[in-house]
């Protein structure tokens, strides 16, 4: 019970916590007995607030896994996850929904914006997940869509967004709550080169200017010189790279 | 709360070619049960208008009726008898005659009450001229339906030989199907004799008694007060005219089975709504959306839905009265659109609850890695 509350008030508290990302020994087995896949194998990793890494490797090599168990949305099979003094692990469902709305940022492949809500409403909706004052969520959101360069595009849905645009939208959204984690899923699996590097320096300034921990999931190679640092996963093994280019596909 | 409001309105109102599809289905099954039950209704209120459109709360009956006003048989002198019995206020003699008559535009099909006006089962709802005086013979009240048979205040209706002048219009008055004059007894026995000349003789013969009674008065007690009667209030004796019960069960299934296939088609609508949103459910649910809050934008949705096609249903149904011709018996009530209207919306409800289940399912998780 003392821990819940504890949880819940570093929760509520969260400007002044300075964010730091800690993975312990995070094991995740899929399945049971002889059809038990082994996705994670006691990855550890730190980063600090201010930081923008990116997380290489192939697809099925389990960097899906790690960073769906970073944004508290899945859970490990073994080993923990702080953020921020927060024991991600120990959070119930419900705390753990409110945990992403609140302290995670996600930008998705996909932009996976709502498509029948405007840029502006789209950024609104994640503000009204949490207690965000309605006022102070409208001047938010317009201020977020003035420096990502979408102020005269603030009424249009999804549809009549190109891909760069929604996808700076979806940035936008994932920076809406003030968040202490952006986690960023293969930004620009949709989008052409120029489009792509326009759209990761964007993140990466809009995080570093804010002091966000920002972790970015990608497999393309050529978007890793706008991180800090670089960690690769091959076959559920999680390491540090000194030099990016080593990293295989 | 206010997030689930702006998903649900949001998606009807910028995707209003979708949510036209289930509206229309709606409507259409509004549409269809309406004139289902206008259709009831104007069964049920042509076939017992004659016995509810009166001063008389009860009608008693020969032993053997069976509550048919038809097949009763009871003498004149029953009728001081019942009024004597506890808990009666006024009691009057109701005669009552299903033939055919001829009007200015000629055959029609008629039911005729004799009563004696002013006491028990006077009609209540004239609305022009005036009832025939007590005593008055020769001069009868047409129920409005006969207008369109060409029957004014004025017109002359005659069953066999026997003439009756109209002096006055009253409405909802039909038994069975037919629309009633509503004339003394004596008129009324010399149009029964006129047509079924075996009863001539028969002069104090009469169906049923009319019955004024008291509050809380015990009917079993009234009829005891008479041998070999019963007596069953007015809204019973509706339902004993044959069919009338039947008949009203039939559409009122019908009517509950076409609302349940509502409840179904929104379900059904809904559940491909939210396989097709899968994927944007699960990222809602990764930026920290709770399923309660999805399921509610489900729920408002359904219910907007359901409203809209219960108002359309009921402008399209009404609509439609105007073409159905006159000789189907519809009667559109409010009553009956309320009803209707709050069963459709529950079962819009309850249809989208359906997808609740379906929504919970679906794992945040999968919004990461394109994994869908």
């Amino acid at each position: 019970m003392a821990e819940q509350n504890s949880t819940s008030e570093t929760l509520a508290t969260s400007g002044g916590v300075p964010a730091l990302l800690r993975v312990d020994e995070v094991t995740k087995i899929y399945g049971s007995g002889h059809t038990a896949v082994t996705a994670l194998q006691a990855a550890s990793m730190s980063v600090d607030t201010n930081e923008f890494v990116a997380l290489l490797g192939p697809s099925g090599s389990g960097k899906t896994t790690l960073i769906s168990i970073i944004g508290g949305l899945l859970a490990p099979t073994s080993g923990s996850i702080h953020l921020g003094g927060v024991d991600v692990t120990g959070l119930s469902a419900r705390e753990l929904t409110r945990f992403r709305a609140e302290r995670v940022g996600f930008v998705f492949q996909s932009a996976n914006l709502v498509p029948f809500l405007t840029a502006r409403e789209n950024l609104l909706y994640v503000a009204g997940l949490t207690k965000m004052p309605k006022s102070h969520a409208r001047q938010r959101a317009d201020q977020l869509l003035e420096e990502l360069g979408l102020a005269a595009r603030a009424k249009n849905v999804p549809e009549q967004l190109s891909g760069g645009e929604r996808q700076r939208v979806a940035i936008g959204r994932a920076l809406m709550n003030d968040p202490d984690l952006v986690l960023v899923d293969e930004p620009t699996a949709a989008l052409d080169t120029a489009l792509g590097r326009q759209v990761v320096q964007l993140l990466r300034r809009e995080i570093k200017d804010r002091g966000k921990t920002g972790i970015m999931v990608t497999h393309d190679l050529r978007m890793v010189e706008y991180t800090d640092r670089v960690f690769e996963i091959l076959d559920g093994h999680l390491t540090h790279v000194e030099s990016p280019t080593t990293a295989g596909h | 709360m206010s997030t689930a409001l702006m998903l649900a309105t949001a998606e009807i109102r910028r995707g209003r070619a979708r949510f036209s599809a289930v509206v229309s289905a709606l409507s259409l099954i509004v549409f269809l049960v309406l004139v289902l039950g206008a259709l009831a209704d104007g069964l049920f209120f042509g076939a017992t208008g004659a016995v509810r459109s009166t001063t008389a709360t009860a009608y008693a009956f020969s032993a053997e009726a069976e509550g048919s006003l038809v097949r009763s048989r009871l003498d004149t002198k029953d009728v001081a008898a019942f009024a004597q019995a506890p808990g009666v206020e006024s009691a009057g003699p109701v005669g009552v005659l299903l033939t055919g008559g001829t009007g200015p535009q000629g055959d029609i099909d008629l039911s005729v009450f004799g009563i004696e006006m002013g006491s028990a089962g006077t009609p209540t709802t004239l609305v022009a001229g005036r009832l025939p005086q007590p005593g008055e013979n020769g001069v009868a009240a047409a129920d409005q339906q006969l207008q369109q048979s060409g029957i004014e205040i004025g017109s002359i209706v005659a069953v066999g030989e026997v003439q009756a002048e109209i002096v006055g219009i009253v409405t909802d008055t039909a038994y069975q199907l037919q629309p009633t004059i509503w004339t003394s007894v004596d008129t009324w026995r010399a149009m029964r004799d006129a047509v079924r000349p075996e009863l001539i003789g028969q002069v104090t013969a009469i169906n049923s008694v009319a019955l004024v009674t008291e509050p809380g008065a015990d009917l079993t007690q009234i009829a005891a007060s008479v041998a070999d009667t019963t007596v069953l209030t007015a809204e019973a004796t509706g339902l004993a005219i044959p069919g009338v019960e039947q008949q009203n069960a039939t559409l009122t299934s019908i009517i509950y089975t076409t609302l349940a296939v509502s409840a179904l088609v929104v379900a059904l609508f809904f559940a491909l709504l939210v396989l097709e949103k899968r994927e944007l459910f699960a990222a809602l649910k990764a930026l920290g959306t709770p399923t309660s809050r999805l399921g509610v934008s489900v729920i408002i949705q359904a219910v907007v839905s359901s409203v809209l096609g219960v108002i359309i249903g009921a402008v399209v149904s009404r609509l439609f009265g105007l073409i159905i011709p006159a000789s189907v018996p519809t009667l559109f009530r409010t009553e009956t659109l309320i009803t209707i209207g709050i069963f459709t919306v529950i079962a819009g409800f309850v249809g989208a609850l359906f997808s609740l289940r379906r929504i919970a399912r679906i794992d945040p998780a999968t919004a990461i890695g394109g994994a869908l």
